[in-house]
This record gives C-alpha cells, sequence and structure tokens, in this order.
C-alpha cells in the first residue's frame, strides 16, 4: 500500500509539473502553499479524469436507453 | 435603523464585512473593498440561483446606519432558527453540509464566482437542510487560479467525514478542538491504510497531506498577468467531482451504539406506561405552547415528533451520534424541516471556545428555549454522572423558561441498574430531594404521575 502510494505521488509529480505556475492569490484565509501547488499539480489528472468520467457516463446511458426502448 | 451595534465574536477574520446586532436584530456589514464581489454575487444570477435552490440563506439591503468605517451595504440576512455547529452535528449532517458546499461552488463557477472560504461554520441547518450563511464568501473567480478554500475544504469536512466512517463516529468531536477543521497529516496518521484505495482520499487526504509537509515554507509562485494558467477550468471541475465523490462513496459509520436501539429493547415501560406518557408530555407541550423546544437525551427524536407534530421548532440533543443520525435521516425521509437533531454531551456540553473563548457559543448562550424536555434523563446526570439534583435544578433553569421533567425513582429498574456494581451515594436522590432542589429555580406547574410506572413527569417554569 505504501510502495504503491509513493509511487501514484511520485507518478504524478513528475507528469505535471515542470513549471507549476498560479494567479497569486489575494486570500484572507492562508490558502496553504502546499494546498495550492498540490492542486496544480494533480488539476491535469483531474480534469482528464472527469472527461473520461462524462464520456463513459453517456455510453452507459446509451446503452441503458438502448435497452429501456428493447424492453417496452 | 440607529443605535448601539454589538459586533458578533466570532465575527473578525474577513476584511470583506461583519455581522453585528442591532436591538435585536442581526445585520450584515458589507464593506467597500468587497463592493465589486458583492455586487457580482447578484448581477451575475448566483445570488438568485442560490436562495431559489435554498442553499444560500437570503438577504436584504437595508439602509440601517453601518457599524463601522469603510461600509458600502448593510444587509439583513434572514435568520436562523437555531445556530449550530460542525462538531455537534452527526456523520449524515457534515455529509450534507459537505455536498450542499460543493454544489455551492460548482454553481459559482458557473456564474464566473468562487467561494473564498469553505468553512464548516459557514453552513447552519434551517428547515432540515444545510444553508450557506456567509453571503460574503463568494468573489469574482480569477480564471487559473486553484481553489483557494480547497485546503479548508479538505480539513473542515472530508477528512473529519473519513475518520468518522472508517474509524469511529464520535471522531466529529476532533472539530472542536481543531477550529479550522482537522489537520490533514493527522487525518492521515489516523486513517487506516485501506483508506488509501479509494483514490480521492488518497489524493484529497494522504498526498495532500504531504503536499503540505513538502512545501510548507514555499510560496506559492504567481503568474504574470496574460501568461497561459495551469488550473484549468476542466481540472476544477475535476478537482469539485473528485472531492464529491470522495465523500459520496463514504459509508455510514457503523460499530458502537450504546442507545439506538433503546426503544426496542425497552422493558422499563409497559405500553400502558408508555403511552400514558406520551400523553403527558403532549399535553405539556400544548399547555405551554413554546414556539422553540429543546429536548435533552432525544434519543431518535421520539418526544421531539409530538412537538414537531404541532408544528414547533425542535432542537433534539443526544450524546450518541447514531441516534443523532439516525433521527436527522428519518427527518430527511418525511420532509419533517423542524427538527434539528444535535450531538450533546450533557456532562459536557459545547463550551465556549476559539478567540478570547467568544467564537463559538455554549449552549446555553443559545438559549433559553420556551421549553426543555429532560425525559428519562434525570437519573443518568444524578446517579450516573454524580450531579447534584440542586446543580442539575440551576443548569435547567438557565437553559429553559419551562422544563418538563421526568423523576425516575431508585425503585425503577433502571436506576437499580445504575447503582448495580457501585455504592449508593445518593440518599437525597428521592422524590422529596427532588422537589427540594426545584423549590429555589422553579414554580411546579404540574405534578403528573405515570401510569402504571413509579415515575413521575414535572412541569416547570422558571422563576
Amino acid at each position: 500500500m505504501r510502495t504503491r502510494s509513493k509511487v501514484l505521488y511520485a507518478a504524478v509529480f513528475c507528469l505535471a509539473f515542470s513549471a507549476v505556475i498560479l494567479p497569486s492569490a489575494n486570500a484572507y484565509i492562508d490558502p496553504g502553499s502546499g494546498s495550492m501547488i498540490f492542486q496544480a499539480v494533480v488539476g491535469g489528472l483531474l480534469a482528464v479524469a472527469i472527461v473520461l468520467k462524462t464520456f463513459w457516463r453517456r455510453i452507459v446511458s446509451f446503452f441503458r436507453r438502448g435497452r429501456t426502448a428493447d424492453e417496452t | 435603523m440607529t443605535g448601539a451595534a454589538d459586533v458578533l465574536p466570532g465575527s473578525f477574520r474577513d476584511p470583506a464585512g461583519f455581522v453585528f446586532r442591532r436591538q435585536g436584530v442581526l445585520l450584515r456589514q458589507v464593506n467597500e473593498i468587497h463592493r465589486r464581489h458583492f455586487d457580482l454575487l447578484t448581477s451575475s444570477g448566483l445570488y438568485d440561483a442560490l436562495t431559489q435552490a435554498s442553499l444560500l440563506i437570503p438577504h436584504e439591503v437595508v439602509d440601517d446606519e453601518p457599524a463601522a468605517a469603510g461600509a458600502y451595504r448593510v444587509i439583513r440576512p434572514q435568520p436562523v432558527g437555531f445556530v449550530s455547529y460542525p462538531y455537534e452535528w452527526c456523520f449524515s449532517q457534515l455529509r450534507d453540509a459537505a455536498l450542499a458546499t460543493l454544489r455551492i461552488q460548482s454553481m459559482a463557477l458557473d456564474h464566473g464566482m468562487t467561494l473564498r472560504d469553505a468553512s464548516a461554520f459557514n453552513i447552519q441547518f434551517d428547515g432540515g437542510r444545510p444553508v450557506l450563511i456567509d453571503t460574503l464568501s463568494f468573489e469574482s473567480l480569477v480564471e487559473g487560479r486553484p481553489w483557494i478554500a480547497y485546503r479548508q475544504f479538505c480539513q473542515h469536512f472530508l477528512a473529519p467525514l473519513a475518520l468518522m466512517s472508517y474509524r469511529d463516529a464520535r471522531l466529529g468531536l476532533l472539530l472542536r478542538e481543531h477550529l479550522d477543521g482537522v489537520p490533514l497529516d493527522l487525518a492521515a496518521q489516523l486513517l487506516p491504510r485501506g483508506a488509501k484505495l479509494r483514490p480521492p482520499l488518497l489524493l484529497h487526504v494522504f498526498s495532500h497531506a504531504k503536499s503540505q509537509r513538502k512545501h510548507a515554507a514555499d510560496e506559492a509562485p504567481a503568474v504574470e498577468s496574460g501568461r497561459a494558467s495551469k488550473f484549468s477550468m476542466q481540472a476544477f471541475r475535476g478537482l469539485l467531482d473528485s472531492l464529491r465523490a470522495g465523500i459520496e462513496g463514504l459509508s455510514l459509520p457503523g460499530g458502537f451504539s450504546e442507545w439506538r436501539n433503546y426503544y426496542d429493547e425497552a422493558t422499563h415501560y409497559s405500553d400502558r406506561a408508555s403511552n400514558h406518557k406520551e400523553e403527558l408530555v403532549d399535553a405539556c407541550i400544548a399547555e405551554v405552547s413554546p414556539e422553540i423546544v429543546w429536548d435533552l437525551g432525544a434519543n431518535v427524536g421520539r418526544f421531539s415528533g409530538l412537538a414537531t407534530a404541532r408544528g414547533i421548532r425542535t432542537v433534539a440533543f443526544d450524546v450518541d451520534p447514531a441516534c443523532v443520525d439516525e433521527a436527522y435521516r428519518r427527518a430527511g425521509s418525511a420532509n419533517e424541516t423542524r427538527l434539528l437533531p444535535l450531538v450533546l454531551d450533557l456532562a459536557n456540553p459545547s463550551p465556549a471556545i476559539g478567540w478570547a473563548n467568544r467564537e463559538r457559543m455554549t449552549v446555553a448562550e443559545r438559549g433559553p428555549a420556551d421549553l426543555v424536555l429532560a425525559l428519562a434523563l434525570v437519573h443518568h446526570l444524578a446517579i450516573g454522572n454524580n450531579v447534584p439534583l440542586e446543580s442539575l435544578a440551576a443548569f435547567l433553569a438557565q437553559i429553559g423558561r419551562h422544563v418538563a421533567i421526568e423523576f425516575v425513582p431508585k425503585e425503577d429498574e433502571k436506576v437499580q441498574r445504575l447503582l448495580m456494581n457501585r455504592e449508593d451515594v445518593f440518599p437525597a436522590y428521592s422524590v422529596e430531594g427532588f422537589e427540594r432542589s426545584l423549590s429555589g429555580h422553579f414554580d411546579v406547574l404540574r405534578k403528573l404521575p405515570i401510569d402504571d410506572s413509579p415515575r413521575t413527569l414535572y412541569l416547570l417554569r422558571a422563576r
């Protein structure tokens, strides 16, 4: 488990970041530099994930619709 | 309206404005520096969208005098029935508050805005549902910038929810110690390794905690204006979706519950006694005709139901998070909007905490209630926790204008069980001793013996 999480963490870091560039934050709470950098690092991954998820949902709903049509 | 303004002690962090009370009316000052964002909330259509979805507390712009310099507007938010805090919520309440926050943020993005904080204290339960009370939490979206409130969201919602789900529902009380949410390194240490199998937890708790440690001393690099941004809208949507999936994937805390099956397993009440008690309590509620009832030791809210059935707002306190969770979920499925179940240990009720011990109120400061129900409770406090009856009476008189209290005498099987393994050091625990303790604080309006039971119900009015 521990190895797996280390590998994933390292992979995500290597993938995403050569230069993390963020607009400056004028926040009244401390957003936390680790938290801001982390989002920029995993942002690409999460963007891909939601695109795939949306795509997958469309496929599933297409077939579901097909099946419901057959049944009726 | 003019006159002296009392700024609420918990409202000092945000330079965009603050909440104050004048002649009993709750108002919020919006400062000039927040003008652009406050106007955008309305002009973008976000305010209408959120209030129509009951996700944001509605307000009116009023022409009251500001309470301090630098004001742009004064608004009067619709008051919330009872102020509760995240450390008083059960798992399902905290989860619903978290999902509401994510929905609000998602709608804000649709309108070119974003939440600038994601504190669980900005959510209150109104009409049985979570609603954002901080109208100043929105600012215009800066494209390419990650979510400023991400750290706060993970600490206030995701980490405690994961701990409650994986370990124990009582860990929600960590929010009482950590007012800015459970530190992620602490959550990562306390969660079982198996929690890493869920990608959202691996990412937003474990890896996030590592990143915080690694970059603690770093400055988040700023972008020069006009350059391509790194955090796309798709990434922002992906982040919110991943947080939502992480929270929706958490199952209800299982494990130990002393009280959840109390009524099913109850043998100390015959049907006759039980029905008679219900009739008597209902008659007390009718006699007092309260606007708000606090039911202490409410279990899953059986007697609270008598008050809500009469259309009365009722706060049902219980020490057992499993009971509170069940009461909350039952109220949700029955569309019961007047019930607010909360976790509270009466032997150690919510204290005054935060900066100068004034940010968050004690339970007593949020009262007094018009009617307090203290049913099948006295023996737990007086014998189970050694609280002197006199002290119990004084506390009840402080939190309730009226009290309906059930005295459970020593011969009752429940008291016998409490005394089973210990010395009876309670010579004053008797009907006479109980009535003597009440006499300094209350007028006894009714003394009602419960049929087929050694117990007696008293209806009291605080002096």
